[in-house]
């Protein structure tokens, strides 16, 4: 056999983030080796008991979005050029004054110092570059639309991709299997900023179907969800999809779920009760990257179909040096995520009959 | 000789080669080339790459130089470029006569298509220093809307959007694979230290990172290209140390360690040739999201600036105009599209070439 011994435990490409720093893994199995990582050499693991895990990583949460307030703190504050600086420079005096109205003139470490206490307040500060606004007014407007889009678009992601995960499993090599696996590859490998103006372009500028932009306060109502709602869960659907094909088809040949036939369960009971069971796991895990793919994809979908949410705040800012509005994008896009992979991560040690309580 | 003993050399023969070894890259190729799609991919990327490797070479006009007369023509193989413009300037002429009831061209108007006509014969301009009879030109893809080539463009910004991807993956590997077999060979302290490092930056968002990185430190290919490399070697380092600390108390190194082999000895020549499949696997499979995520920053207007192109930067431009000028759009998006198909195939037949686990058919 070489030096490609069958017995080393292969580690796999996406379960490698869930490697643990004694060498372990941890729960997760999204794998594309099919479970052929070092999760199956292992075996089953155990946690200390349930309260416990949930609040170790509930505590662990608040040093994370720490580093990542600190990081950006810092990196935004290096950096050459201000908020202020503009092409036609401001006279001295003017400048002072602005600078000292928003404690800029302070030592960083101090300025840091206040942000960090004003954060924990739950105050964002006033925006630099728009006058009598502050971050958390743009936030509380915005964020709602994005937040609306980003659930849409996963619930998309997650029904069709599912449905079609699962009928391309059980029809194996019909056309149902390869039409959607053919989408699927096209979802994976087309990017978002592509797919989202080929759709415009046909449905609303060839075709006259859908609105070209817009959002559903506007008088074109709900048809403009459409599609930003498609194109932000496209890729995702298409990953679901591959994703519970493959555990549904090793589910299905699993041993407890010839026991379940051999029972003489109707195959439709076999199919909800057991198989969707087992082979939901690897999906559940993947929800949380695809939870944080889906924030980063509604900037660019935002951009394209000029959807109000905070994803045009987070770009814009960026190029105005708006320190505390970049930071107050940061601040709630990583607040989410964090609490999307937790929350994840929980439903997941409740699902894997893996993992058990002492 | 009887033919007996020829039978029998003739079996020993096949014992032997069946017994032969076969090492594992030449086992990954074998099972590669039965994979139909993963060397479609290859033969794509290695078309790609010549492509681009060779731009400046190829009978192709300038990427950069604006010809305004010729903006937004539409892609044509059988016309020039003058007779397109001619055609455009007198379609408009025409809808304008049908607007103002006219059934002739005004004096103006004739005189301006006779002095287009009268330049698509002579006029010459200098590009690249050569004198150019520059309204005979075709553009197979047609010009975007400041008259220059699509085509040049698509291949220069191919040759970005691939080196970002290929010299990115490169990086981020060697940072990976450098730390992730230190953290791993080495253990204790070091692998804490180096571990911990990576869990922290792995918590955090990664495009929200690079997006700030971009915008505070300017638009350039380098900064794209170090602030993607910066961000995306964790996940390399963490599959290198799995794999480092599965194997470092096999036999072999051991063995190594037994005859007096150093440590990066051990490290470089012995343990990491062994993970050489996955690292290959992995880095395939990244080159595609290295190219996404440039194009991505284009396409936010963060990454490359102009003159210069990229697939995402091309795609970027055209999106405002694709109403009137669709091809814009299509090609760049295709050329892009067919790459990142045939780079996901590749990969994905690696996998199955370098995993003798995977049952991964899909």
């Amino acid at each position: 056999m070489g030096r490609s011994s069958l017995e080393r435990p292969f580690l796999c490409i996406d379960c490698a983030p869930n490697v643990a720093l004694d060498g372990s893994c941890l729960p997760h199995s999204n794998c594309p080796l099919d479970g052929n990582c070092l999760l199956r050499h292992r075996g089953a693991f155990i946690i200390a008991g349930m309260t416990q895990y949930v609040i170790r990583r509930f505590l662990g949460l608040f040093p994370t979005l720490w580093v990542i307030i600190t990081l950006s703190f810092f990196i935004i504050r290096i950096a050459p050029g201000g908020p202020f600086s503009r092409e036609k420079e401001l006279p001295q005096q003017v400048l002072e004054n602005i600078e000292a109205k928003y404690h800029l003139d302070e030592p960083l470490i101090v300025q840091y110092g206040r942000y960090l206490f004003d954060v924990v307040r739950g105050d964002l500060g006033p925006s630099f570059r728009y006058l009598d606004r502050n971050v958390n007014f743009y936030i509380f407007s915005s964020l709602p639309v994005s937040m609306f889009l980003g659930v849409i678009s996963l619930s998309i992601a997650l029904i069709f991709g599912v449905g079609f995960g699962v009928l391309s499993a059980i029809r194996q090599n019909s056309i149902v299997d390869y039409a959607s696996m053919s989408v699927a590859v096209i979802g994976i490998s087309v990017p978002l900023f592509v797919i989202g103006p080929v759709l415009m372009y046909f449905l609303s500028l060839r075709w006259g179907l859908l609105p070209t932009s817009g959002w559903i306060t506007g008088r074109n109502g709900w048809v403009t969800l459409i599609m930003p709602a498609i194109t932000l869960a496209f890729p995702y659907f298409a990953y679901i999809a591959r994703l519970m094909r493959a555990s549904v088809i090793e589910v299905l040949h699993s041993d407890y779920i010839r026991t379940a036939r051999a029972k003489g369960l109707h195959e439709l009971v076999v199919i909800f009760k057991h198989v969707l069971k087992g082979a939901l796991l690897p999906v559940v895990s993947y929800l949380g990257p695809a939870f944080a793919g889906i924030v980063t994809g509604s900037v660019v979908v935002e951009q394209i179909f000029r959807v109000p949410g905070l994803g045009k705040f987070f770009v814009q800012s960026a190029f105005n040096r708006d320190y505390t509005l970049i930071m107050g994008t940061v601040i709630v896009y990583s607040i989410i995520l964090i609490i999307m992979n937790f929350v994840v991560d929980i439903i997941y040690s409740f699902l894997d009959p893996r993992i058990s309580y002492k | 000789m009887s033919t007996q003993s020829t039978e029998r050399a003739n079996s020993t023969d096949q014992l032997q080669q069946a017994v032969e070894s076969v090492s594992l890259g030449r086992d990954a190729w074998r099972r590669l080339k039965k994979n139909t799609m993963a060397m479609f991919g290859l033969v794509v990327v290695v078309v790609y790459t010549l492509v681009s490797l060779t731009a400046p070479i190829l009978p192709i006009h300038s990427f950069r130089q604006q010809v305004l007369e010729h903006r937004d023509l539409p892609p044509s193989f059988t016309k020039t470029a003058g007779e397109l413009w001619y055609e455009r300037e007198r379609d408009y002429m025409l809808l304008v006569m049908e607007k103002e009831d006219r059934s002739t061209f005004s004096a103006s108007e004739q005189a301006e298509l006779d002095d287009i006509q009268q330049r698509i014969q002579s006029e010459t301009r200098e590009i690249n220093g050569e004198i150019v009879m520059v309204h005979t030109r075709r553009y197979v893809l047609g010009t975007d809307h400041l008259g220059r080539d699509m085509l040049a463009r698509i291949i220069y910004g191919g040759q970005i959007s691939i080196m970002v991807g290929m010299l990115g993956t490169l990086t981020s590997v060697l940072i990976g694979v450098v730390l992730g077999s230190i953290a791993g060979y080495v253990g204790g302290k070091t692998d804490y230290l180096i571990m911990r490092v990576v869990d922290v930056m792995y918590g955090l968002p990664y495009m929200l990172l690079v997006i700030i990185l971009m915008a505070i430190f300017g638009r350039s290919i380098v900064n794209v290209f170090v602030a993607l490399s910066l961000v995306s070697w964790l996940v390399v380092a963490r599959v290198v140390r799995g794999q480092i600390i599965s194997l470092k108390n096999s036999e072999f190194v051991e063995a190594a360690r037994s005859m007096g082999a150093s440590t990066a000895r051990i490290i470089f020549r012995h343990l990491i040739p062994n993970t050489l499949g996955i690292i290959i696997v992995f880095a395939t499979l990244r080159i595609p999201a290295f190219i996404m995520q440039e194009s991505f920053l284009s396409f936010l207007g963060l990454g490359i600036s102009a003159p210069f192109a990229s697939w995402g930067s091309l795609v970027s431009d055209a999106v405002e105009r694709m109403a009137n000028t669709p091809w814009q759009l299509f090609f760049p998006a295709a050329a892009m599209t067919v790459f990142l198909f045939a780079m996901n195939f590749l990969g994905d037949g690696l996998r199955d070439a370098f995993d003798p686990h995977s049952t991964n058919r899909r």
